[in-house]
C-alpha cells in the first residue's frame, strides 16, 4: 500500500524525523519536573510501572514465557533495599545493584521450572510465586530478617554513598542531593524538589532498564528468545539451547524487575506487604495489562502501557462522583459507584484481543506505514552494510 | 502460538480485573475503620454560635490555648509559610479509600460525615468570615497512592491535612509534612507512633491508641475474671496486630492473664479463621482476644460461633477491637457477634436513649436532613473527626497568632474539647509532649445484637490517660 510519505533511510528527512521525536521527548521529559507535585508523582508511579512492565516484557513478549510472578522480583528489590537500609545502615544506593544480582538468582531458580513446562501451567507455577510471596514476607519465622508482618521500619539513609554528597537534615533524613558538588533540586524537604529528585530517579531507573531490554532484543540472544517463542522445537534444532537462554532471560527480567522496587521503598519510606500493593499479585497483574495493552513484543509498548494505565487511573479516580465525569461521558460512566478505570481496562483488553491484539504499539507498526515509510537503504549503497564478498574461485 | 498466547494471557487478566473490579481488594484492609466510633451519650449541650466570637460558638467547649507548648517553626522548610495568616477560605485535604472494594465500604460514610460536619460548620459560621472546604482524594488504602494524593492537594492550596485513614498511609506522608510545617491533624488510626511529638510535632492522632485499648481489655477482663483468666490471641498479622498483642503481653501477667494460644491471620487472606479458631478452641480458653481486619471481623465471629457450637460447654468471652464494631461489620455478622465485648469512646447513635442528648439528636437530625440517615451510625466518625478539627481551628484563630498553620498545630497540641457525640465523661485532651494522644479513655461495652445496641459495663476507664 503506498505511503502519504515515504522517506529514505539515512536521508535529510530521515535525521530530520529522528531529531524531532527526540526533542519531543527530551522536551517533554524536561517539562514535566517543572510541574506541580501531582503531576510529577503520578509520572514517577508510571516510570516504575513501565520499568516493571519492560522487565515482564522480556520473558512474556519476547520469550513467550507466561508470567503471573513478576510482582514477586519486584518485592525482592524493594526488601532487598528495606533490608539493607533498615537494618543496616547501608546507603539506599548501593542496594539497586544487589537488589538485581539478588532477584537475578531468584529469576533464574524460577526459569527451571519454565524449562519443564509451558503456557497454562507455567502461569500457574509463576502465579503461585506471586501468591506465596507476600506470606514469606510476613512469616513469623523470617520476622528477624523481614520484619514479619509489621513489615520493615522507615528505609530513609542516613549515610553517604561515594560520588555523592548527601547533606544531613534532622533525623538523618536526605535534605540535599549534590553531585560532585553541583545540588540540581535544592532542600529535598519541599514537596516540589523532593518530587522532582524522584522524578529523575525513576526516570534513570526506566532508560536503564529499557537500555538493558533493548540491548538484549537486539543481539543474538534476542533473536534466540523470538524463536523460542515462535516455536521452541524448532529453536532448538536450530542450536538454541533452551534451558541456559530461558534462564537468562528470567535471571535478568527478575533483575530488571527488582530495581523499580528499590525506588517504591526508598520513596515509600517503608516496606511492607500492605503498604506496598505492587508486590502483591495484583501488582503482577497490572504489569501485565499494561504490557498487553501497550503491546508485547514490543520496547515501546510497556511504555505506552504505563502511561495509558497511569494517567486514565489517575484521571478517572474521581469519577465515582458524577460531577466529576466530563458531560459527554457522564450518561456512560454515571451508573458507576466507584472509579472505572478497572472494567475500563478489562474492556478494552477484550477489545484489543479482536481488533489489535499486538496492543497500541503493533498496531502503530501496523499502520503506521501507511502515512510515513521508512525506506532502508539498498544494499550496496554508500553507508549501507557492506555485503559478503561473492564466493567462487578465484 | 504467538497469538494463543497473547489471547490466552489477555482473557486471564480480563478475567482478573473483572474480578478485582467487581469483589474485594485483596489488599483491603479496614483496620482502621474510624466507622467504629459508634457510642453513647454526651452531656453537652451544642451551643449557639454567632459567627464572630468563634471561640463561644463552637458546638461544645474548648479550653482556651495553654501556652506551654508551641512548635519551632524555624525548622521548617518555609517559616514564613507556616506563620502566614489563613483568610477567607481555608481547605482542608484528606486521603481516604474510596475506591478499593471492601475498604471503601467501609469508609465511604466516614468522608460523608466528615463533609456533612464541615458544611454544617460552614452553615453555623464556626470559624466567623473563614470559610471551610473539604477536598479529600483517593488513594485506595494503598501508602503507594498517598504522596501522589496529598502532593496534588497541596498543589491545590490546601492549608491543612485532616483524617487520613490508614497508618501506612499517614506514615508515607508525615515526613513530607513536618518537613513542610503543614499540620496533619487528626490521623484516622491507632497507631502509638502519632504520639512522637518531639520529631513529628505537627502530626496528631484521632483515636485512642491501640496499646490503650489492648490494655483496657486487660483490665477488663481481669475485673470479669478475678481469679485469673486464660486467653487466647487472634491477631492480622501486620503492624496493627501486632502493636495490640505487644501492649496485651505487656502487662498480662500484672493481670493475672495467661496466654494459652496465639493464632494469626494474613492482612490479605479473606478465607474463613477456620483452622486457627480450632486451634484456639483446642486450648479452651476463657477469652478470646481479637484483633481482625475488615471483612475478617465477620468470619472470625462467625467461625467462633461455629466452634462453640461444635465444643458443647465452651462459652469464652470475646473481646473484639473496636475497629470491628461498626454497624456495618455487626450486622453482617448477625447472631455470631451478640455478646462480645468492644471499647468505645463516642455515644452509640444506635440507641434510642442517646437521642435524648441534645447535640446527639442535632447530629442525627442534620443528617437526616442531608438524607443521610442510613449512614448515621458509620458516619459519626467522621462527623466527629471534622468537629475536632474546626475545635481546633477555632481555638488558632481565637490565638494571639490568628488563624496560622503554626497556630493551628500549636492549639492541637494544648487542647481541651468535648466532642457532640462524646461518651460521658470523656474529655478530648492533648498537651504537648506530656499528653500527646486525644482520647484515651474508653468505655468497655457489650453488643446485643436482638436491639443492635451497645451496653455499658463499668464506668469510663481512664487509667491509662495521660
Amino acid at each position: 500500500m503506498k505511503s502519504l510519505i515515504t522517506i529514505r533511510q539515512g536521508s535529510a528527512a530521515n535525521w530530520a524525523l529522528r531529531l524531532a521525536v527526540t526533542a519531543i521527548v527530551v522536551l517533554v521529559v524536561l517539562w514535566v519536573p517543572r510541574q506541580g507535585g501531582g503531576l510529577i508523582t503520578t509520572t514517577i508511579e508510571a516510570l516504575t510501572l513501565m520499568s516493571a512492565a519492560m522487565a515482564l516484557n522480556l520473558v512474556l513478549g519476547y520469550a513467550g514465557q507466561i508470567s503471573i510472578g513478576h510482582s514477586a522480583f519486584l518485592g525482592v528489590g524493594a526488601y532487598t533495599t528495606g533490608i539493607m537500609v533498615s537494618r543496616w545502615g547501608l546507603s539506599p544506593w548501593v542496594t539497586f545493584p544487589v537488589a538485581f544480582v539478588i532477584a537475578f538468582v531468584v529469576g533464574v531458580i524460577v526459569s527451571f521450572p519454565a524449562s519443564r513446562i509451558k503456557g497454562v501451567y507455567l502461569a500457574l507455577v509463576t502465579l503461585a510465586l506471586g501468591l506465596v510471596f507476600p506470606y514469606l514476607l510476613t512469616w513469623k519465622k523470617l520476622a528477624w530478617l523481614t520484619g514479619g508482618g509489621a513489615g520493615l521500619p522507615n528505609a530513609d539513609s542516613e549515610v553517604a554513598t561515594t560520588g555523592f554528597d548527601i547533606g544531613l537534615a534532622k533525623k538523618g533524613k536526605m535534605q540535599f542531593f549534590e553531585v560532585f558538588g553541583w545540588d540540581p533540586f535544592g532542600d529535598l524537604r519541599k514537596p516540589e524538589a523532593k518530587a522532582a529528585f524522584w522524578y529523575w530517579i525513576a526516570l534513570v531507573v526506566a532508560v536503564v532498564v529499557y537500555v538493558v531490554c533493548r540491548g538484549i532484543v537486539k543481539s543474538r540472544v534476542g533473536r534466540s528468545l523470538v524463536a523460542i517463542r515462535d516455536n521452541e522445537t524448532a529453536a532448538a534444532v536450530m542450536g538454541v539451547d533452551l534451558v541456559r537462554t530461558k534462564a537468562l532471560v528470567f535471571g535478568v527480567s527478575a533483575g530488571l524487575c527488582a530495581l523499580p522496587g528499590c525506588v517504591i521503598a526508598i520513596k515509600t519510606g517503608g516496606v511492607s506487604p500492605e503498604g506496598i500493593l505492587s508486590l502483591t499479585v495484583r501488582g503482577a497483574i497490572t504489569f501485565l495489562i499494561v504490557m498487553v495493552i501497550g503491546g508485547a513484543g514490543s520496547l515501546w509498548g510497556p511504555v505506552l502501557g504505563a502511561l495509558l494505565y497511569t494517567f486514565v487511573t489517575d484521571k478517572t479516580g474521581e469519577w465515582a462522583d458524577d460531577a466529576a465525569i466530563p458531560g459527554v461521558l457522564r450518561p456512560i460512566f454515571s451508573w458507576a459507584q466507584i472509579p472505572p478505570a478497572d472494567g475500563m481496562f478489562a474492556i478494552l483488553l477484550i477489545v484489543l484481543m479482536f481488533v489489535a491484539p499486538h496492543g497500541i504499539a503493533g498496531t502503530w507498526r501496523q499502520y503506521s506505514h501507511r502515512v510515513v515509510r521508512i525506506v532502508p537503504r539498498p544494499a550496496g549503497a554508500v553507508g549501507s552494510a557492506p555485503t559478503a564478498a561473492p564466493s567462487g574461485p578465484h | 502460538m504467538l497469538k494463543r498466547t497473547r489471547a490466552l494471557t489477555a482473557l486471564m487478566a480480563a478475567g482478573a480485573l473483572f474480578v478485582a473490579a467487581c469483589g474485594g481488594d485483596d489488599s483491603s484492609s479496614t483496620d482502621e475503620s474510624a466507622a467504629v466510633e459508634t457510642t453513647t451519650a454526651t452531656e453537652e449541650t451544642t451551643a449557639e454560635t454567632t459567627g464572630e466570637s468563634v471561640v463561644e460558638t463552637t458546638t461544645a467547649e474548648t479550653t482556651p490555648m495553654a501556652t506551654e507548648w508551641a512548635v519551632d517553626t524555624s525548622l521548617c522548610v518555609d517559616p514564613a509559610a507556616a506563620d502566614a495568616p489563613i483568610e477567607g477560605t481555608l481547605k482542608i485535604g484528606s486521603a481516604m479509600p474510596l475506591t478499593g472494594g471492601a475498604a471503601a465500604a467501609a469508609f465511604a460514610p466516614v468522608k460523608d460525615g466528615f463533609e456533612a460536619y464541615i458544611q454544617y460548620a460552614n452553615e453555623k459560621g464556626l470559624l466567623g468570615d473563614v470559610t471551610l472546604e473539604v477536598a479529600i482524594e483517593d488513594d485506595q488504602y494503598n501508602a503507594e497512592l498517598t504522596p501522589g494524593a496529598v502532593n496534588k492537594l497541596i498543589d491545590d492550596g490546601v492549608s491543612i491535612f485532616g483524617g487520613i485513614i490508614g497508618s501506612p498511609n499517614n506514615a508515607a506522608v508525615r515526613d513530607t509534612l513536618n518537613d513542610n510545617c503543614i499540620p496533619q491533624l487528626a490521623a484516622l488510626t491507632g497507631s502509638p507512633a502519632w504520639g512522637d511529638v518531639e520529631n513529628y510535632p505537627w502530626t496528631t492522632g484521632q483515636l485512642a491508641p491501640y496499646t490503650v485499648e489492648s490494655k483496657v481489655y486487660a483490665q477488663k477482663i481481669a475485673e470479669l475474671y478475678p481469679d485469673g483468666a486464660n486467653v487466647a490471641l487472634f491477631h492480622v498479622n501486620n503492624e496493627f496486630g501486632q502493636v495490640y498483642v505487644d501492649a496485651f503481653n505487656e502487662i498480662a501477667a500484672d493481670y493475672g492473664i495467661t496466654i494459652v494460644a496465639e493464632e494469626t491471620i494474613e492482612a490479605t487472606d479473606q478465607n474463613p479463621p477456620t483452622a486457627q479458631i480450632n486451634n484456639i478452641a483446642g486450648a479452651k480458653p476463657d477469652v478470646i482476644m481479637a484483633v481482625p481486619l475488615g471483612a475478617q471481623c465477620i468470619s472470625f465471629l462467625t467461625e467462633v460461633a461455629n466452634a462453640k457450637a461444635a465444643n458443647a460447654g465452651w462459652e469464652p468471652a470475646t473481646f473484639l477491637t473496636n475497629t470491628c464494631a461498626s454497624a456495618l461489620i455487626l450486622t453482617l455478622a448477625g447472631e455470631a457477634a451478640d455478646g462480645l465485648y468492644t471499647t468505645g469512646n463516642l455515644v452509640d447513635v444506635n440507641d434510642p436513649a442517646s437521642l435524648e442528648i441534645p447535640s446527639v439528636k442535632e447530629y442525627v437530625d442534620y443528617m437526616a436532613s442531608l438524607d443521610k440517615s442510613a449512614i448515621v451510625t458509620t458516619a459519626g466518625a467522621g462527623w466527629n473527626t471534622a468537629e475536632t478539627i474546626v475545635a481546633i481551628l477555632a481555638q488558632a484563630q481565637a490565638s494571639e497568632a490568628g488563624l496560622t498553620r503554626a497556630s493551628i498545630i500549636n492549639a492541637a497540641r494544648n487542647f481541651t474539647y468535648t466532642p457532640m457525640l462524646a461518651a460521658p465523661g470523656v474529655t478530648f485532651k492533648m498537651s504537648g509532649a506530656e499528653d500527646p494522644f486525644l482520647a484515651e479513655s474508653l468505655v468497655v461495652r457489650q453488643y446485643d445484637v436482638a436491639s443492635a445496641t451497645f451496653t455499658d459495663i463499668g464506668e469510663l476507664i481512664t487509667e491509662w490517660e495521660s
